[in-house]
């Protein structure tokens, strides 16, 4: 990392100073004039190995789009380095007011989430002077302030490198050779803010209104002021610690982390109120909000020749607005550790997903649950936490504690294989749901690859140990354990994949019946009877362990716990349900020719169908359904009769009526349960009157509301 | 007649004398001053009847090269100058190396 760091910044510094090259220029201004326009008009003068492409990839020297180093000459004030701000006086490095300070805090939040939402530090951040050498700071607050934010800077761009679940869009880790206060500790930074903390404090003290006396508004209004700044050092230390305890090994910090958290957020009213006190910029500087400290085209020249030259700095309310949520996401981090098997971490880093967290949270969520090591809290290995989940999952004879097989040496070292094998898909699993929303897709995509080879392996595995398995007693087997187990994963990530794209706004109207289809009569199938099958497995190994008791066990203990998998089967069949009603519904408008559908001659469905599922294609299991096989399942001729619009829409109906059932059924609904159960009711609503022949001439498109749920539509008739 | 023929030859000529000067110019590293004082040093590349100049590996330098000031320059890389912001433009004039 060090090394890519250091590359980084060789790429940026300006070369050339070690160069000593001496020129013998000419000058040929005239001449060279001369002779160009000789030449014809469109006529390019260039050696054989340059062309137009190369050509036009230069950029354009004095296009205000591209050439960002004229700004520097264009903006009238004259920009100054620190330094050069101190000695011209523009900037003061003691005694700085507090109104300044309460201006320069804000606005340096400010900068630090707009970095955060994916810009350069050369052009928010780092134009805070201070920033670039706090330790010639005077001014005891502004200087444990500086060298706390460069601390957080630094605690922040290490943790979204080491977590690496963002892409371009997301972060800029570019540091531009600048210092973060490495040369001082932690320690020293939290201590020096808390003794500008203590200093503020007595301030507070000495202004405080006292019983039956008047405070003179000079004094009322410096009580204010030192309650703004005091607040602002505590919550950046509060910030500092907070990142730190997340640093910690094993999750031991976060405990700490979410006390912290609560602290911050109680801070949040005190920042909120106090944003006034500050000095705030000047309304005319359109581009850049700029007060004293802060030169936003300072490090202009750090920057690639075509970067964009300003950064929309957010508004002070709107950071921190965006702190709180940061910190409610930070909270959300710290409850990872509630996630005790394998399949729930899962769940919750899916749901965290959903709510398009930062990628700083993102990143700290990633790295609470799996470190670098690939150690689930830091502590368990992940081939033993697999281990336990298949147990759990499936119960394959050769996992249980009374196996006939668990002494076999060929057998143990089969399923060693495959545990290590399956770390990489399955932290894959946990590591893309750390990516933005739209990256996700892809690597949906992609990491079918992975899960295809794990599959084989699994089947391999499995015929190998039920072979063991028969030799020791005839009557058990081990077919399809391990393989079902990677089959649930596998299909699980078809299924996100194929999700997505609702929620990326990929699909026309005009698609989604096969899509659709492919949930209901593919995916959801296959889903249903690898849970069926994982039940029955669990029940025959609970059956085995009874007999293995004997009778001596006790009799009064529960008969059955009742299905394991129930409410996982009961939302699965719920939205299968809810799939066959939008594919039906969806045959429907077809027959009744509300479809817009493309122009016959630009489009093939065919093509369409095989690029949507093109992924699908390097999976075993569930072998990929190809166009021509869902042509023919989807011919309407196999009916009896050629059905008419209305009765797909009461079949429709009564899909939407089923989904419904299923998630009703289901105890303790989750909010995204509630919208299912919204958007079946409603749908089936809708279905009914079209049953009915509501709009039956109208020749109106349906319309699609994601509103309610990012992937599942109500349907709107117009 | 002879004469106006005699003319365009003469024309050819001379073009392909101004053509030969800027052939020879290609790939030396040239000094370009633009109309907002800035300084390009780069390799030349392209050209064309307006004078827009390419220049490869170019650098940037704020000041005048005559102040003296040392200076990092902003490396640009490939970069096109328009004809109407060319000030001045010099070309490095190299001892061939034996």
């Amino acid at each position: 990392m060090a090394n890519a760091e250091t590359s980084d910044a060789d790429k940026v510094q300006p070369q050339g100073s070690t160069e000593t090259v001496l020129y013998n220029w000419q000058d040929v201004t005239e001449e060279f004039m001369e002779a160009a326009s000789e030449l014809s008009l469109g006529e390019l003068l260039h050696d054989s190995d340059f062309g137009l492409f190369e050509a036009m990839s230069a950029i354009e020297m004095m296009d205000p789009k591209m050439d960002a180093g004229m700004m520097c000459n264009q903006t009238k004030r004259k920009v100054l380095s620190f330094e050069q701000a101190i000695e011209a006086g523009t900037i003061k490095i003691q005694d700085i007011p507090l109104q300044d300070q309460i201006g320069i805090m804000d606005m340096t939040l400010s900068c630090l989430v707009t970095w955060l939402e994916g810009h350069s530090l050369a052009q928010t951040v780092f134009t805070n002077l201070y920033l670039h050498n706090p330790f010639i700071l005077e001014d005891r607050f502004m200087k444990a302030f500086s060298l706390c934010m460069l601390k957080i800077v630094d605690l922040i761009r290490d943790r979204i490198n080491r977590a690496s679940v963002f892409e371009e869009e997301d972060f800029q880790p570019m540091t531009y050779g600048f210092k973060m206060a490495g040369d001082i500790t932690d320690m020293r930074v939290t201590g020096m803010v808390k003794e500008a903390e203590e200093e503020l404090s007595k301030t507070i003290r000495n202004t405080r209104s006292k019983s039956g006396e008047e405070r003179a508004a000079v004094i009322a209004e410096e009580h204010e002021l030192a309650v703004a700044v005091f607040s602002r050092l505590k919550f950046c230390r509060l910030l500092l610690t907070t990142l730190l305890a997340f640093t910690k090994e094993k999750c031991q910090g976060i405990p700490d982390a979410d006390k912290y958290c609560n602290q911050m957020l109680e801070l949040i009213p005190a920042l909120k109120s106090t944003i006034q006190l500050g000095v705030q910029p000047d309304e005319k500087s359109a581009d850049y909000p700029l007060i004293m400290g802060f030169e936003p085209l300072v490090n202009q020249r750090l920057l690639p020749p075509t970067f964009p030259r300003y950064t929309r700095i957010k508004t002070r309310e709107e950071t921190i607005q965006y702190l709180q949520e940061l910190i409610h996401d930070f909270k959300a981090v710290c409850s990872v550790t509630e996630c005790t098997t394998l399949h729930g971490a899962i769940d919750f880093f899916l749901e965290f997903s959903r709510k398009s967290p930062s990628v700083l949270s993102r990143s700290l969520v990633q790295l609470a649950y799996l470190n670098q090591s690939r150690r689930v809290f830091g502590t368990q290995l992940m081939q033993d936490v697999l281990r336990e989940q298949i147990r759990n999952f499936i119960a394959p004879p050769a996992l249980m504690l009374k196996s006939p097989i668990l002494n076999n040496p060929q057998a143990k070292e089969h399923i060693d294989a495959l545990l290590t094998h399956a770390v990489r898909p399955l932290c894959n699993v946990i590591q893309i749901t750390g990516h933005n929303r739209a990256r996700q897709r892809d690597k949906w995509g992609h990491l079918l690859e992975e899960l295809a080879t794990l599959q084989e392996e699994a089947d391999r595995v499995d015929s190998a140990l039920h072979g063991a398995l028969i030799k020791v007693d005839p009557n058990r087997q081990h077919l399809a354990c391990f393989g079902t187990w990677v089959l649930y994963h596998t299909l699980h990530v078809m299924i996100y994949y194929i999700q997505s794209g609702f929620e990326l706004e990929l699909y026309a109207p005009h698609e989604y019946h096969y899509i659709f289809w492919y949930l209901y009569e593919v995916l959801y199938n296959w889903l249903v009877s690898s849970l069926n099958r994982a039940d029955t497995f669990l029940m025959e190994q609970d059956a085995i362990a009874e007999q293995q008791k004997g009778r001596n066990a006790k009799k009064n203990k529960k008969k059955k716990k009742g299905r394991q998998y129930a409410r996982e089967v009961a939302i699965i069949q719920g939205t299968q349900a809810l799939c066959g009603g939008f594919y039906k519904a969806l045959v429907g408008f077809n027959i009744d020719g509300k479809l817009k559908q493309p122009e016959v001659e630009f489009d093939s469905e065919e093509v369409r169908y095989n690029h949507r599922f093109a992924p699908f294609g390097v999976v075993g299991t569930p072998p990929p359904v190809h166009y021509t096989q869902f042509k023919d399942m989807t011919d309407l001729r196999r009916f009896d009769h050629d059905p008419s619009a209305q009765e797909m829409y009461t079949a429709a109906c009564k899909n939407f009526q089923q989904a419904r059932i299923c998630y009703e059924s289901v105890s303790n609904p989750t909010e995204e349960i509630n919208n299912l159960i919204k958007v079946s009711k409603t749908n089936m609503v809708v279905m009914n009157l079209l049953a009915g022949g509501h709009k039956k001439e109208s020749k109106n498109p349906p319309g699609w509301d994601f509103s309610v749920h990012r992937n599942f539509p109500i349907i709107k008739v117009m | 007649m002879a004469g106006e023929s005699k003319n365009i030859s003469e024309a050819e000529e001379e073009k392909s004398a101004g053509r030969k000067k800027l052939e020879g110019w290609l790939n030396k590293t040239m000094r370009i001053r633009m109309t907002d004082g800035r300084t390009l040093v780069g390799v030349f590349l392209c050209t064309d009847k307006d004078k827009n100049v390419i220049l490869g590996s170019c650098q940037e330098y704020l000041k005048l090269p005559e102040s003296g000031e040392q200076e990092d320059p902003r490396v640009l890389g490939l970069a096109m100058v328009p004809g109407r912001h060319l000030v001045s433009i010099e070309v490095d004039q190299q001892p061939e190396i034996m």
